[in-house]
């Protein structure tokens, strides 16, 4: 179920991609669709279009962002703003050939990924709180102060 | 992750009227080497509590549930993933020990460890001279 709520100001949706930047990440799966609409199913498994995976909610005074990135490593991931562009980059699953080792299913994402939104509104940078837990990254991107929408008092 | 349609049996109720869930498949990562096999498996949302692995017969199952919060005061604008229950099994060949077997689940990955039995591991036979 994919429910998309259109902003006021502009048909905007949240994963609207600019062009990145995908990595050996695509190379994992065959064919890669445009637009980053997800659909469940065995053939969106295949053609997965952006990793990592989102769920975006949003409020008045800024969005949060949830990714999901299972196994990696808080040091191995890169959140920057810039403006109205926030990006996520990093490494996951390193693959890791041990002596003896072999391998008989490789299902995990890994590699390099990056994916970068567009936010419809300009961030407070320096205000962004990322947490980890259980594998799921949250991001609490706050807009920033001259974007807040201000009370207009009508004078009698 | 595919999307599987579970019935169930709400064996609370009185009536027979099986309950459809909603089952993510979670990717696995399969490795072997000499002493054990292990498997990996992404399961983010799920953490210690949550998480159930089983053998019985040579199968493996194991299942965990996602949990999340939605943060307050806000709606949810797009969405690409849902939040539900992972499951998935694998039939064990005899090489396992599956009284030696531990999972353990770390950052939304489980991981699960199966030790070859004795006999299967690989010996070195000694040439005599």
């Amino acid at each position: 179920m994919f429910d998309l709520v259109t902003w006021p100001r502009n048909p905007w949706s949240i994963f609207d991609e600019l062009e990145s930047l995908q990595d050996d990440m695509n190379r994992l799966f065959t064919g890669q669709e445009v637009g980053g609409r997800g659909q469940r199913g065995a053939a969106w498994r295949r053609r997965r279009p952006s990793y990592p995976l989102m769920n975006v909610w949003s409020a008045e005074d800024g969005i949060v962002i949830d990714a999901e990135l299972p196994g990696v490593d808080p040091k191995d991931v890169d959140i920057s703003v810039l403006g109205d562009q926030l990006t996520l980059r990093g490494k996951v699953n390193p693959v890791q050939v041990a002596e003896g080792e072999t391998y008989h299913r490789r299902e995990r994402p890994a590699g390099e990924f990056a994916r970068t939104l567009q936010l419809p509104f300009r961030a407070a940078a320096d205000a962004v709180k990322a947490n980890y837990k259980n594998g799921v990254l949250r991001l609490t991107v706050p807009r920033s102060e001259e974007e807040k929408p201000k009370r207009i008092q009508i004078e009698a | 992750m595919t999307e599987k349609q579970v019935q169930k049996q709400d064996t609370v109720q009185q009536t027979a009227a099986p309950r459809r869930e909603t089952v993510y498949v979670p990717d696995v990562d399969i490795s072997e080497n000499s002493e054990c096999i292990r498997l990996v498996a992404d399961m983010p949302g799920v953490e210690q509590g949550s998480v159930d692995v089983s053998v019985e017969n040579n199968l493996l199952t194991f299942e965990g549930t996602a949990t999340f919060e939605a943060p307050e005061g806000y709606e949810l604008v797009g969405q690409e993933y849902g939040v539900g229950k992972y499951r998935r099994d694998f039939t064990l060949s005899d090489e396992v020990d599956t009284d030696g077997i531990k999972a353990r689940i770390r950052h939304g990955v489980l991981e699960v460890t199966l030790p070859k039995r004795e006999q299967v591991k690989t010996k070195k036979i000694e040439i005599e001279a």
